[in-house]
């Protein structure tokens, strides 16, 4: 790592850690609903950066995590922290159960697996009796943004650091080497199978954290918007616009994307929507790898990167 | 007995008509190894011209179907020679993603034009029902059904006995030595997802006819499309056929006898299912 | 000595077609096995059941006195079968050093835990084949004769027991071969044993103690070179290809 960037993510870090002080309420509010993408954004990136198994079904996860809180606080009456840990619970008995037959299947096809895995769960969550069926859950109300704020940054602080973790361990070794060669990695003495299926558990386990926090924040949860597929779509192209299977990338591909998904919905109401589709599709085309990439080869290849971008991949 | 055969029939009329609903996405699927995301959202737009035809020209859907599907054409030959060619080559990720987005940007410009209040295309013979055996069979759904077999059929031959679909089924096995032949991959490419696009739009005429219309009927669509063609098969478009029929039987059945709110629920099981025991379709050999 | 590595009727049927047909044979401690045989013998498919890649339809596959043809491949690595493709499976996108790391990694035994000492342990391997200088270079940027010596540095990292060499000679101009066939022989001598599929007879000759002659899947011949490349099956077997 080049010296100026561990002061300067100290320096970053800080400032977001005391943002509550300075900053409005609205502000705030923004700072969770980002910080908590950016988490889902990490959590992919390392099932979908790092493995190479592109999820699009980890909302999923988000969704048993919030239910998880919701049903030990408001049904069993459980507090906040049991909740979580119910939720991750529940998290990682779906990534093993389900993520061991799933991950055997290659590239688009675990793709489609994953993403009619998050259609069936919402349908299912809204019939069970617990979760309140399609009606949801109302959660005893606790006006403290600032705490879930700090939590949320807690949060996206120890998935960034365990990512950074992969980067230097066996285990995290072991699912580049799966990514970049599945059968290569075999034949080296990597277990796919438990690796995949423990990464797609992590990814679980912190995209359930942020469901987690997202439904003691809002207090209210259904099954829509727990498991909102659209959440897949953000924190995909947030994770693969920074630059998937790199350390930074997911956080500074959502931070952006969500500002300037933000700055343009106060001028036009609800326009975020276009907008991510407008920015994925021109990112696959000019930068597939994402901004990590560009930033690394831009002062050497200038504008030529994106015109090369092209080239290579159009027939 | 009679609510069963009801019921059969039903998932059966249903079942034709998903067989067109898929049959674009997996001729683009199988031939150009594209894999869309977006597809349900064009079936939606389709349904939506066809709604306008009704609505300003008049056009009975079944007859307006050629005009829809030649507007979708003309998109679907305007997306693939503009975008989806540039990423033809990169990894498949990146085409899911892509058409992901499409997806996303479809939908939306579809709630801002059309807002998202559901409706119907209801030509003169709308409420009318055939009657035979015990079991009602509204007319609508069996034109829709019959026509949807129809233009399967017509594709199936379309692929195997015409020069064009030769042309298009070669450059999918291999696209330099279709290149020695003359082929110009970038227009044929165009061609072939014109054509999917063309499907769709059909789809979305015939499916008008029989379901509410809205802004976001497109991902169910897809999803439902993708578990077709993975219990089809991506070989043949007559696997096409035989996965709608069975999807069909399955929603009614679920419907039947677990409740209606279960039904995508088991479609898109059953899709999971396939995929986990058999990804090579319960049919044949998948893309 | 008892054999290291043994394969008993070994069988594999492709939706009928037999690729492998009741192959049985074994390799001693030490010894260099040159598997020879015209295209499509069944040479790569063998290698594969031998290292778990492909499940054998009949037969048995020993290593060291444990029978391990249910094992799964990445257990075999883990036990000291290490194994070079022919058609060459780089971690493209990693330096030349990290893909050699994973072998040290992950390698026999428990492998190696520590990322700083895999990547020494892949230093040495490089340094062994030749690739000292190419450590940092991406592993997708080596021509065609450098990916060799790297396939063949991945599986010395995990410090099998036993190697099985695909075609490394497969594209290379004489020197290299004779390169490649003194890596083979210090491979040798550090106790690894190796069998060798080649196509190169005369470096074959020259490396092994023993060679094995496969055709259409069956075992032809197996003996000492000279005689098997004079066994009148053998070159009726090769008939149209050059006489050495």
């Amino acid at each position: 790592m080049k010296t100026w960037r561990l002061p300067l993510i100290a320096v970053v870090l800080v400032a977001l850690a005391l943002l509550p002080w300075y900053g409005s309420d609205t502000m705030i509010q923004f700072g969770i609903s980002t910080l908590l993408l950016a988490v889902l954004a990490q959590g992919w990136n390392i099932i979908g950066g790092y493995t190479g198994y592109p999820s699009f079904g980890n909302s999923v996860f988000y969704g048993l995590g919030a239910y998880g809180v919701g049903i030990a606080m408001v049904q069993w009456q459980l507090p906040f922290a049991v909740g979580m840990v119910f939720g991750v619970v529940l998290a990682v008995v779906f990534a093993f159960l389900l993520g061991i037959p799933v991950l055997r299947l290659k590239g688009h096809y675990f793709a489609i697996a994953t993403l009619a895995l998050a259609q069936i769960m919402a349908a299912i969550v809204s019939n069970v009796p617990l979760a309140g069926q399609n009606i949801g859950l109302v959660l005893p109300p606790l006006n403290n943004d600032r705490m879930f704020y700090e939590l949320a940054l807690v949060l996206l602080v120890a998935a960034t650091l365990t990512v950074w973790w992969l980067t230097r361990s066996r285990f995290g070794f072991g699912l580049i080497a799966i990514r970049e060669n599945e059968e290569g990695a075999v034949v080296m003495g990597v277990d796919t199978t438990r690796y995949k299926v423990l990464a797609f558990a992590l990814a679980g386990v912190f995209s359930a954290l942020a469901g987690g926090i997202q439904a003691y924040w809002i207090t209210f949860l259904d099954p829509g918007s727990a498991f909102d597929i659209t959440l897949n779509v953000k924190m995909i192209i947030m994770a693969v616009f920074g630059g998937p299977g790199t350390i930074l990338g997911p956080i500074v591909g959502s931070f952006i994307l969500s500002a300037i998904s933000e700055l343009l919905s106060s001028e036009v109401t609800s326009i975020a929507g276009l907008f991510f589709g407008i920015v994925i599709v021109v990112a696959v085309v000019l930068m597939p790898r994402g901004l990590a990439d560009v930033v690394r080869r831009f002062h050497r290849l200038g504008w030529r990167y994106f015109v090369d971008n092209i080239r290579t991949n159009r027939i | 007995m009679d609510l069963l055969l009801q019921v059969l029939i039903n998932g059966i009329l249903q079942g034709g008509l998903y067989a067109i609903v898929a049959l674009g996405l997996a001729l683009v699927w199988g031939v150009l190894n594209i894999v869309n995301l977006s597809h349900g959202a064009f079936i939606m737009l389709g349904a939506y011209i066809s709604w306008y035809s009704f609505q300003w020209l008049h056009l009975d859907p079944f007859v307006g179907l050629p005009l829809t599907a030649v507007l979708m054409f003309i998109v679907g030959y305007a997306v693939q020679r503009g975008i989806l060619n540039l990423i033809v080559r990169s990894p498949m990720f990146n085409t899911l993603l892509i058409t992901f987005g499409l997806e996303v940007v479809i939908t939306y410009l579809a709630q801002l034009v059309f807002s998202a209040d559901f409706r119907t295309i209801n030509p003169s013979y709308s409420g009318h029902n055939i009657t035979a055996l015990g079991v009602t069979i509204p007319v609508v759904r069996l034109a829709a059904c019959v026509m949807a077999i129809v233009l399967t059929l017509a594709m199936w031959y379309f692929l195997l006995h015409t020069r064009l679909g030769r042309a298009i089924r070669a450059t999918a096995q291999n696209l330099s030595a279709a290149r020695l032949y003359g082929v110009e991959p970038r227009h044929l490419y165009a061609v072939t997802f014109g054509l999917g696009l063309a499907l769709a739009g059909a789809a979305g005429g015939l499916y008008g006819t029989v379901s509410q219309i809205n802004p976001y009927i497109g991902a169910t669509l897809t999803a439902k499309s993708f578990a077709i063609s993975i219990i089809g098969g991506l070989d043949t478009p007559l696997g096409v056929i035989a996965g709608g029929l069975i999807l069909g039987l399955i929603e009614a059945l679920t419907a039947l006898y677990i409740g209606p709110t279960f039904a995508d629920v088991a479609s898109f099981g059953v899709l999971v299912l396939v995929l986990i025991v058999r990804p090579t379709g319960l049919l044949g050999r998948t893309a | 000595m008892s054999p290291i590595l043994e394969a008993r009727q070994l069988t594999r049927r492709f939706s009928g077609l037999l690729a492998v047909h009741d192959v049985s044979f074994s390799l001693s401690p030490g010894e260099i096995l040159g598997f020879i045989g015209p295209n499509g013998a069944g040479k790569t498919t063998l290698i594969s059941l031998l290292s778990g890649t492909l499940p054998p339809s009949e037969g048995e596959v020993w290593f060291d006195g444990r029978r391990i043809d249910r094992m799964a491949a990445f257990r075999r690595a883990r036990l000291g079968i290490g194994r070079t493709f022919q058609i060459m499976q780089p971690f493209p996108g990693l330096s030349v050093l990290d893909n050699v790391a994973v072998g040290a990694l992950f390698g026999r035994g428990q492998g190696q835990p520590k990322l700083a000492l895999a990547r020494e342990s892949a230093r040495e391997c490089l340094q062994f084949v030749g690739l000292g200088k190419h450590v940092d270079q991406r592993a997708e940027d080596l021509g065609g004769p450098d990916r060799k010596r790297l396939e063949l540095a991945k599986a010395l990292a995990m410090q099998p027991r036993v190697l099985l060499c695909d075609e490394v000679m497969a594209g290379l101009n004489l020197v290299e071969i004779d390169e490649v066939i003194d890596v083979i022989r210090k491979v040798r001598d550090t106790g690894i044993s190796v069998i060798v599929i080649e196509h190169v007879i005369k470096a074959i000759r020259n490396l092994s103690d023993r060679i094995m002659v496969l055709h259409h899947g069956e075992k032809i011949a197996d003996g000492a070179p000279d005689s098997v490349l004079s066994d009148p099956r053998v070159v009726e077997a090769y008939l149209g290809k050059k006489r050495t």
